[in-house]
């Protein structure tokens, strides 16, 4: 039976309008712009009998178009860039024969005779073109073909709209997931941080945290302690820098993240034997402390801003809480140091006499006041087995530890000597000898000693090299000077001997013997010192007064003079004989 | 410790880690621990099973970056497997998908360790 030509006509209109309703149902529910993409092409290759079509369409982050899914196009595949000029009447035509539009359309085939392209937009959004070759039978387009075509795209736009939509939120999400996971990461490492001192660990999950949230292999820290540059921390390195590398990597690095310029690689090869991508100087309170060192990332992703304060921020906390731990330690050797003073304090006090033992005839007082909590000075009161007594006043030069480990040597051959028969003159040849040969020379020892024997009345004594006692007799206004017996100890060997000397003391005789803590005591506006004039006339104003009280009257005047500041160790003995 | 735990056992000749529980900055180093022990006792074959890890951050993150180099220098492969959704999307963001063989199932891992040798 023959079939009219408008029966086939009908029933072709309604076969497009089945297709173009099916479509529509399809991509309405499509998510994937893939999908939305190949249906199109496919149908318009379909029904236009062509075996050349493209669909192109505009990156929205730079307005350039590209190639996004094409069949059959030789010159250009998919993700290539094409030019279009058409202004905004050219583009809203339902469709541009290329003929018409030559100069302001891409040339996508050798022949672009009867090729036509149909604008894909949305009401107010310009997405794109479908560009369609001409028919493989060289027919014309019929107008119902192009219409079907122009209502296939204004379906698909939508479609191509909404899915560039949802990639777009996607987009946004996976941003704000990976900016939610970074902050994550900062809170938990604060958190773990605070409960950290040891710089191991810490050093440890800095790294680790860095290198999974970067995604990068390859790290080093550099860190800046008092004492030295080192490299604190590295992980993923080939080969580890030099010293010298380190110190001037260091130094070159400024307070901010950088790619490191050629002439710093060139300098530091270390760097690019790494690959080193970025440098981020890291500081405290604006003194620069740290150095650290990040590879690529390892899926070949550049870094972006984020990054680039993901980095700062979590070097920064770590490198907040290294020195949080080197601060720690240091005050942990402060603290045993001040222990291991307060310790040797008492044993130096265990050193001299206290209480000050009974003496056959003598009203006696000693102190010393130490500036520091060790000191150099010296005074000994021993009573020995012949019936005598000793009384020994020192000053080591110096002040603190070393001297008060000079003082205990000198105690304890004191303490040696004092039982053997030997004479004084001799012992302190001796103490001479072994000090010399036992101490650095710039390291003396200012002595007076002497062995005050009651039944006799004598004072027999040895001064080596320290400050004259004074002696005030009885009814006398004037003092007499202690001070024979040599040079000071430790200085030199004993070439001459030392010189013992007696004196024979009356009732109501007085000897003061101090060291220079008294008579160089400085007054506040440390323009004059204290002075042996000044302790001469304390002296005599309370000459008759018992030896502490004397003592007493001594260590205020000196102490008023001072202003109540003394900075050196102070001694004093004093005795009188009753 | 936040309850994480690792438990080691051997599969068809290749070693599997268990995962459970969290595997943060302060866990980090027991992992690290663990594949440092197989690294030195050759035995590069690693599969990760995660089915019992509830969370991992970062620093967990960073050991498997720090070793998988160490793991592939002498032929082997660290492979991750049985991922909770939570937990394959901290390694997806960070990009990890693009260097490791994240799988479906254990046995997947046991395969492909299989067809790769």
């Amino acid at each position: 039976m023959e079939r009219s030509a408008s029966d086939i006509s009908e029933r072709q209109s309604r076969f497009d309008l089945k297709t173009v309703l099916e479509t529509s149902r399809m991509l309405i529910e499509a998510r994937d712009s893939d999908f939305v993409l190949e249906n199109l092409l496919f149908i318009v290759m379909g029904k236009l009998l062509t075996t050349k079509a493209a669909i192109i369409l505009q990156k929205p982050s730079n307005g350039k178009h590209v190639i996004v899914k094409q069949r059959g196009i030789d010159q250009f595949g998919e993700g290539d860039e094409v030019t279009f000029k058409l202004n905004r009447e050219g583009r809203k035509q339902p469709h541009i024969h290329f003929q018409d539009q030559s100069e302001n359309l891409p040339m996508l085939n050798e022949n672009m005779d009867g090729t036509l392209f149909f604008p894909l937009r949305t009401s107010n959004h310009h997405l794109g073109y479908l560009f369609v070759n001409k028919k493989a039978n060289d027919h014309a387009f019929t107008d119902a073909e192009l219409e079907f075509v122009e209502s296939l795209c204004i379906i698909s736009s939508v479609a191509i709209a909404n899915s560039q939509l949802i990639d777009e939120l996607k987009g946004t999400n996976r941003k704000l997931d990976q900016r939610i996971h970074e902050l994550n990461t900062l809170f938990d490492l604060s958190k773990e941080f605070n409960l950290l001192a040891d710089r191991d660990k810490i050093t440890r999950i800095f790294k680790f945290a860095l290198l999974g949230q970067l995604f990068v292999r390859t790290f080093f820290l550099i860190y800046k302690t008092p004492d030295e540059i080192s490299l604190l921390a590295s992980s993923g390195m080939n080969e580890e820098p030099a010293q010298s590398e380190i110190q001037s990597l260091f130094e070159e690095c400024p307070v901010d993240i950088m790619i490191p310029e050629p002439d710093c690689i060139e300098k530091h090869p270390f760097l690019d034997k790494n690959r080193i991508a970025y440098l981020a100087g890291v500081s405290i309170q604006g003194d620069k402390v740290a150095v650290v060192g990040v590879g690529k990332r390892v899926n070949g992703e550049p870094y972006t801003e984020t990054d680039y304060n993901f980095l700062n921020s979590l070097a920064n906390l770590a490198v907040v809480t290294i020195q949080k731990t080197f601060f720690l330690e240091e005050r942990i050797d402060k603290e045993r140091i001040e222990e291991e003073l307060s310790i040797a304090k008492s044993i130096q006090t265990g050193l001299m006499p206290n209480p000050i033992p009974e003496t056959e005839g003598l009203d006696l007082a000693a102190i010393t006041i130490s500036s520091r909590e060790v000191g150099g000075d010296y005074f000994d009161v021993v009573n020995t087995p012949d019936g005598s007594t000793l009384l020994a006043i020192g000053d080591v030069t110096g002040k603190g530890v070393p001297a008060a480990m000079l003082m205990a040597n000198l105690q304890s051959m004191l303490h040696v000597l004092l039982p053997i028969e030997i004479s004084l003159a001799d012992a302190t040849g001796r103490i001479n000898e072994l000090i010399h040969q036992n101490t650095p020379s710039n390291k003396f020892i200012t002595f007076f000693w002497g062995k005050y024997s009651h039944s006799k009345r004598r004072f027999r004594y040895v001064n080596a090299g320290h400050n004259p006692p004074l002696l005030l007799r009885k009814g006398s206004d004037t003092f007499e000077e202690l001070s024979d017996g040599g040079l000071l100890l430790g200085a030199m060997q004993t070439l001459m001997p030392y010189t013992q000397t007696d004196i024979f003391l009356d009732q109501g005789d007085l000897v003061v013997g101090y060291t220079d803590g008294v008579n160089e005591a400085m007054n506040p506006q440390e323009t004059d010192d204290f002075g042996e004039e000044r302790l001469k006339k304390t002296i005599l104003k309370n000459r008759n007064k018992s030896a502490s009280e004397i003592q007493k009257a001594i260590i205020d005047d000196v102490n008023k003079f001072a202003g109540q500041k003394l900075d050196d160790d102070l001694t004093l003995i004093i005795f009188r004989v009753s | 410790m936040k309850n994480f735990r690792i438990e080691h056992r051997t599969s068809d000749g290749l070693d599997v880690l268990d995962l459970h529980g969290e595997l943060d900055a302060h866990t980090a180093s027991h992992l690290e621990e663990s594949l440092k022990t197989l690294i030195n006792s050759k035995k590069p074959y690693i599969i990760v099973n995660c089915g019992k890890l509830d969370y991992i951050a970062s620093a967990g993150l960073g050991v498997f970056m720090a070793y998988i180099e160490d793991v592939r220098e002498i032929g082997g492969d660290i492979k991750l497997t049985n991922m909770n959704d939570k937990v394959y999307n901290v390694f997806d963001l960070l990009g990890f998908p693009t260097l490791y063989d994240i799988l479906e199932d254990e046995r997947d891992a046991v395969k492909k360790f299989a067809s790769q040798s």
